[in-house]
């Protein structure tokens, strides 16, 4: 199917890097000043199948070995797509070109990067309109889903820089949406077990909702590296029955806890600090902590080296966390946990916390609800359970007034 | 296929001169891959090469990225990290250059250097050989960063001192998961042929010596002038010594 191509397609080209040396033109990357990739959903009538335009100079009329911008505008059609897909779409430009002969693709969006080697051009691809030919053909032909594609490519730096807002405005709007994916909306979750070599019993359970404990790891990341190295230390965790939605017990999670905890383990509560908590390694950010006194959390991160209500640093604590263990009231975690709107939800989420750094609680102002803001302690206001216990009881702590409900 | 070589011993032995040479010469054969991963050598002025970033700076920044959540959703954080791995690389016409930078600060990196393992394998493939010159405690081989190791050359100079330390690496890179082919043992700034009591030494320690280089006395000169050391004259000790390592290992 590909003979009617200058040059050869598949993925076998994939791991292929174009060295400078080696190098026709480049467009984009850290020396072109504009560039762009996006991917919009329009309606089969607004995408003309096939149609290629190329605004600005084209392959064979630029100058050998400079650097030069681009936009790779992709716009498909299809009944069954929907707006969320785009990301994954636009995520195959990088694929797709990596399948090609000659081509090469690094990056993303705003920082697109492809380079066209001297052997490509010699072989006879010149022209944007063969690069969007061969794009055409691969997402009709791997995605069914596809019905329709139209592409243009502005090498022209002032119209790619007149589009460029737009595509960020784009991105950031994906972003804000992305992260409003659910467990619900997921079948599948990732688990890490990098963190063996220390905690031998411990494995991430990473969901759309709950990041890995170094936060290092989203549920994205999880698939991609999944999808990149199947027999790595990333797996798919298949999310099984749902046990207990409240406490986030799920059959699939607790499988892989018993097989990767080798036995230690058989249940995991995702979304609890207590009776069956994640386990904990000893590379998490943040530990939440539970203080009998005040019956709530406090929340501490690696970076703060001064001392807890409790009396213990971040390094005693840590040492008492990890190791793989489920310890009960005491959770590595990932700061960012605390913007999934199931943070600790059996227990009571952000309304139970009742102290963090000061440093936190600013970081983190966006998502502690306004009525709660000023009734949580910082090192400024409680230095030891004593004075905890005055400050929560002075500002009428909702947690402590009975004003929580828990699910 | 690709071919790694790591260079090894520790601070003052000539070591990044001779990985400097090894890379030209291997340059005339096909496309190297230079990975500087001493922080304290400056394998880029050996080579005449510019530094345009590091690996350690990339691997601080996803850190840093990572920490205020600003990556960019639905895009692998790999080929994220892959990408600004690649706008570090220095690339000339038949050798490429990785610098890896200082080691890492507190805090955890287990992921960050999984994905690093995973960027930089993806790179190497691309290459005829690998060379690495690494510091003594081989910190990049040992936490894999760099790969696994066809040959791993321990210079030292001609003291019973040298010899041992360079024994010492080659038990430390045995007992990691890395996997490395053979283990050589170079000696250079001798004067004269090797002194006996050091010959002894090396086969006491189990060192394999595959060459002795004479003190060279063209390096000097360079190293005053400020000139990119791969330019020795081809007679020089130095070159000649790379050469006979080239040759007998079947480089
Ligand atoms: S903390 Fe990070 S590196 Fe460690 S097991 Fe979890 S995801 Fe993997």
């Amino acid at each position: 199917m590909t003979e009617a191509f200058p040059v050869d397609i598949g993925p076998q080209y994939e791991g292929d890097v174009i060295r400078k040396a080696d190098l026709y033109v480049e467009f984009g990357g850290p020396k072109a000043k504009s560039k762009f990739e996006l991917v919009t959903l329009n309606s089969p009538a607004e995408v003309e199948h096939g149609r290629i335009e190329v605004i600005g100079p084209d392959i064979f009329e630029l100058e050998e070995g400079g650097s030069y911008p681009l936009a790779i505008l992709i716009d498909v059609a299809g009944e069954r797509l929907e707006k969320e897909t785009e990301p994954v779409i636009e995520r195959r430009i990088h694929m797709y070109t990596n399948y090609i002969q000659g081509l090469y693709h690094m990056n993303q969006r705003e920082d697109a990067w492809v380079r066209l080697s001297k052997d490509a051009y010699k072989m006879g691809l010149k022209s944007l309109r063969d690069f969007g030919k061969i794009l055409i053909f691969l997402y009709t032909s791997e995605l069914s889903v596809i019905e329709r594609v139209a592409i243009t490519f502005i090498t022209d730096e002032k119209r790619v820089q007149e589009l460029l807002p737009h595509a960020l405005e784009v991105y950031h709007a994906r972003d804000e949406r992305l992260k409003g994916l659910r467990e619900e909306d997921v079948d599948q979750f990732y688990g890490c077990v990098l963190c063996q070599s220390f905690a031998p019993t411990h494995a991430c359970i990473i969901t759309p909702e709950r990041l890995s404990l170094c936060g290092a790891i989203n549920w994205f990341d999880g698939r991609a590296a999944y999808q990149l190295d199947p027999e790595g230390p990333i797996f798919e965790v298949p999310k099984g029955e749902l046990l207990d939605p409240v406490k986030g017990e799920y059959s699939g999670a607790n499988q892989v806890i018993a097989e990767r905890s080798l036995g230690q383990y058989n249940r995991v509560y995702l979304h609890s600090a207590f009776e069956h908590p994640h386990t904990s390694c000893g590379c998490f950010q943040s530990i939440c902590f539970y203080i009998p006194e005040v019956d709530g959390f406090g929340v501490v991160h690696r970076d703060f080296a001064g001392k807890t209500p409790i009396g213990a640093s971040f390094s005693t604590m840590a040492g008492n966390t990890g190791g793989g263990r489920q310890a009960e009231g005491s959770l590595g975690m990932a700061l960012e946990y605390m913007r999934s709107p199931k943070f600790l939800r059996a227990d009571g989420g952000l309304y139970r916390v009742m102290w963090m750094p000061k440093e936190i609680k600013e970081r983190y102002r966006d998502v502690i609800p306004e009525n709660l803001y000023d009734k949580i302690a910082t090192e400024e206001n409680a230095t030891n359970t004593d004075e905890l216990v005055e400050f929560v009881d002075k500002v009428g702590h909702p947690w402590l007034r009975g004003e929580v409900e828990l699910p | 296929m690709t071919t790694a070589i790591a260079i090894a011993g520790k601070g003052g032995v000539g070591k990044t001169i001779i990985a400097a040479l090894l890379i030209d010469l291997l340059s005339q054969k096909g496309i190297v891959l230079a990975v500087d991963a001493d922080p304290s050598a400056n394998l880029n002025l050996a080579l005449g090469l510019p530094l345009e970033g590091t690996v350690g700076g990339v691997r601080e920044e996803m850190v840093k990225d990572i920490q205020k959540q600003s990556l960019p959703t639905g895009v692998p954080m790999q080929d994220i990290l892959q990408g600004r791995i690649r706008a570090t690389l220095v690339e000339s016409d038949k050798v490429d250059l990785l610098t890896m930078g200082r080691p890492e600060g507190p805090g955890c990196y287990c992921a960050a250097n999984h994905m690093l393992r995973l960027s930089i394998g993806r790179l190497t493939r691309n290459y005829d050989y690998v060379v690495i010159d690494c510091e003594a405690g081989m910190e990049h081989i040992s936490r894999q960063t760099a790969g696994d190791i066809d040959v791993l050359l321990t210079i030292s100079d001609p003291t019973v001192r040298g010899i041992t330390a360079a024994a010492a690496m080659k038990e430390l890179i045995q007992e990691l998961r890395t996997k490395v082919g053979g283990v050589y043992l170079m000696i250079n700034r001798v004067k004269g042929g090797p002194p006996r009591e050091i010959k002894e030494a090396a086969d006491g320690l189990g060192l394999h010596l595959i060459a002795t280089i004479l003190e060279d006395p063209n390096l000097a000169d360079l190293e005053v002038k400020g000139i990119p050391l791969i330019q020795l004259p081809p007679d020089s000790p130095l070159q000649l010594g790379v050469r006979e390592i080239a040759d007998k290992l079947k480089l």
